[in-house]
């Protein structure tokens, strides 16, 4: 079967195909064939052994990785799902990155993104705004810091998802809020 | 004998771990959400103390010490935060008849005043930063600020007597700010530390913190530790520590160790305390203040002393001497560096990221220290600082140290939440990092630089694993689902990926 897979402002087409073998896969990256040895590795992690890059491909005419004596490339990655809209996190040696497999993108994130309409930026966990940082009407920038709320000991700027206008403030500073609280309409 | 530790994550992990290599019993305190923390499980006994917010269990001295009470604890431990510099809590302990494993109340309440601590240091003979002698009156006019200001100089800091943690703390470039920066330090600190004195002090430019760890004994004698270089900070708060440091010569580290003995000794301070000092570019050093407790950063002076400093903070309480060579304390052993790995999202302008830990694997291996608080399962709760653990890597030389840190980082895999492990890989390439060129203003200096790009930068190579890993994932969990029997027999096509969808909920 085939996937659509953005990752890091890209988006690859990934057909998979099992092989002979439980966790040996034929794996075809925008037209590239490699061959996959996937194994589980508790309930998050995948073992990737992989032919690639100065790795010689084995027996890509049968499909099948060599039983042994062939080197492979060894990757430990963590797949965890996503808070929203089917987002995938995945971990490569420290670093993590968010990944959608087919488009699997909720509305709400596509629209914070890139679309026009409403986008409301929301209280992530109980606090208490400490300031408000613009006003009814302005022009925000992408990631421009709108509202200050206190929580875990420190002060958090929550910022515009997406450049627009301001339509609305729904807070002031000192108002306690719960965690999903609106603050703010960005439109 | 048997110690309450009255904290919780990992530093509440750190004391149960002295305690049970001295063979001392332990016992832990909890409120509501954390039932399933590490503390609790790690410890002997726990007591339930309250509600999650802080003020109705850590912080709550009626509730600790009637669970002192109750499990019959001879000693409390109190970490750092919560309650750590609570002179009352200290007093509290001592009229219940349990040992407080810190120094006095009344060197807590002492040092505890931004303003009185400094007139300590320079009656002990040690430069303080130039700043005002007494704190301002809250009801100071717009006059009087301005008048104190101007002896003091800009740019200067407005800070809180009671301060700590960099809260109630402000930076004023010119007289314009003056007035509206005083008002918010003080209402920043009523509401931090319910007390609004602030002070002004001038603002050095580019200086390092470095601070010097202490112990003190019963019987007079204070043993002073290498240095710590505490400059990568966040806000003012520290993210990465090491020591020693690279600004500090065998000389230097001398004379800053005998004047932070002084500073200690005129106040007769006893256990583990901590004086920071500021250094100047010029090679100057000043008082900044003194901590009356166990820091945060502790390991690295253990790791390049080879001295347990909570086991020793036990065994001063107990009224054992100090035996320390005061010459191998002033020794450094090696390099070691500590990252502070929080809860925290790095590509979201370090927002907090609490939540359900899916799954920790901690790094591990040669010269690699985990002092971690928390476990697979555990929902870092939103109610308290979100540090989850603290990763120290120790070598001979600074850049093996380094070398090691990032190894280790990239082992440390927490999944479930983001932590602040991708910002310390990166930290970790910075060539001004690398060659030591940093003071405190350096990394609000880069990250503001940043512009939001991500921590977390991959090959064209990785990007390409990234890919085929989450695709691989999705079949591999729509045949997982076909073996439990819970699915249509054939993976293909949309309705599969509906359903996978509708399995992760």
């Amino acid at each position: 079967m085939t996937f659509e897979v953005d990752v890091a402002g890209r988006t690859f087409t990934v057909a998979v195909e099992r092989t002979d073998g439980p966790g040996r896969f034929r794996v075809t990256l925008d037209g590239v064939l490699r061959l996959v040895d996937v194994s589980r590795t508790g309930d998050f992690g995948l073992s990737l052994l992989e032919t690639r890059g100065t790795v010689p491909l084995a027996e890509p005419d049968t499909g099948t990785v060599a039983a042994s004596a062939v080197p492979l490339a060894s990757r430990d990655v963590q797949v965890v799902p996503g808070g929203d809209g089917g987002e995938v996190l995945v971990g490569l040696r420290g670093r993590t990155i968010g990944v959608t497999v087919n488009g699997r993108r909720s509305a709400h994130a596509e629209g914070a993104l890139h679309g026009h309409g409403e986008v409301t930026i929301v209280a992530p966990m109980p606090g208490r705004v400490v300031r408000v940082l613009v006003a009814t009407g302005d022009e925000v920038d992408v990631r421009q810091p709108v509202v200050v709320v206190e929580a875990m000991k420190m002060e958090n700027e929550l910022r515009a998802p997406r450049a627009g206008h301001v339509k609305e403030i729904a807070v002031a500073p000192g108002t306690s809020v719960e965690a999903g609280r609106v603050l703010a309409v960005i439109e | 004998m048997r110690v309450l530790i009255a904290n919780r994550g990992e530093i509440a992990v750190r004391i149960i771990r002295a305690c049970r290599e001295m063979g001392l019993s332990t016992v832990a305190v909890y409120s509501d959400c954390d039932r399933d923390a590490r503390h609790v499980r790690d410890a002997d006994i726990a007591v339930h103390i309250g509600a999650n917010d802080a003020r109705s269990s850590y912080l709550d001295i009626a509730a600790i010490l009637g669970a002192a009470r109750a499990a019959n604890a001879d000693a409390v431990h109190p970490g750092y935060g919560f309650l750590a510099e609570n002179a009352a809590f200290a007093k509290a302990c001592d009229a219940a008849g349990v040992t407080f494993i810190g120094p006095s109340a009344d060197a807590i309440a002492l040092m505890g005043s931004k303003t009185a601590a400094r007139s300590a240091a320079k009656t002990a003979g040690v430069p303080v930063v130039p700043g005002t002698e007494a704190p301002l009156p809250a009801s100071a006019e717009a006059g009087e600020v301005a008048r104190a200001a101007d002896t003091v100089g800009f740019p200067l800091m407005v800070k809180a007597v009671a301060g700590g943690g960099g809260k109630g703390m402000r930076v004023v470039e010119s007289a314009s700010g003056l007035l509206t920066a005083v008002q918010t330090a003080q209402s920043e600190a009523g509401s931090a530390f319910g007390d609004t004195a602030v002070y002004l002090e001038r603002r050095l430019t580019r200086p390092r913190h470095i601070e010097i760890q202490l112990l003190g004994d019963h019987h007079g004698t204070i043993v002073p530790f290498v240095e710590r270089e505490c400059s990568i900070q966040r806000r003012h708060q520290k993210v990465v520590e090491e020591s020693p440091s690279l600004a500090v010569t065998q000389q230097l580290r001398e004379r800053m160790a005998a004047a932070a003995a002084a500073v200690a000794k005129s106040v007769g301070y006893t256990n583990a305390g901590t004086i920071e000092f500021l250094l100047d570019e010029d090679g100057s050093f000043y008082f900044l203040e003194m901590n009356t407790r166990l820091q945060v950063e502790h390991p690295v002076t253990e790791m390049v002393t080879d001295v347990d400093l909570v086991q020793w903070q036990i065994r001063i309480a107990h009224g054992e001497r100090l035996d320390l060579d005061p010459v191998r304390a002033l020794t450094p052993n090696g390099h070691a560096i500590e990252c502070r790995i929080y809860a925290e999202d790095p590509d979201q302008g370090f927002m907090p990221s609490p939540g359900l830990i899916r799954g920790l694997r901690a790094a591990a291996g040669p010269g690699v220290r985990d002092d971690g608080g928390v476990a697979a399962g555990y929902t870092v709760p939103v109610f308290y600082d979100s540090m989850i653990a603290k990763l120290i890597a120790w070598a001979p030389a600074r850049t093996e140290a380094v070398a090691r840190m990032a190894r280790a980082l990239a082992e440390y895999q927490v999944l479930g939440i983001r932590t602040t492990i991708p910002f310390f890989l990166w930290l970790l390439q910075q060539p001004d990092y690398l060659d030591g060129r940093y003071d405190t203003t350096y990394l609000d200096r880069v990250l503001a630089e940043r512009r939001g790009e991500s921590f977390s930068s991959f090959s064209a190579d990785e990007v390409e694993t990234i890919a085929i890993a989450a695709a691989l994932d999705t079949v591999l969990r729509a045949s997982a689902g076909e073996a439990d029997g819970r699915s249509a027999p054939s993976w293909s096509g949309w309705t599969q990926l509906a359903r996978i969808e509708a399995l992760r909920g």
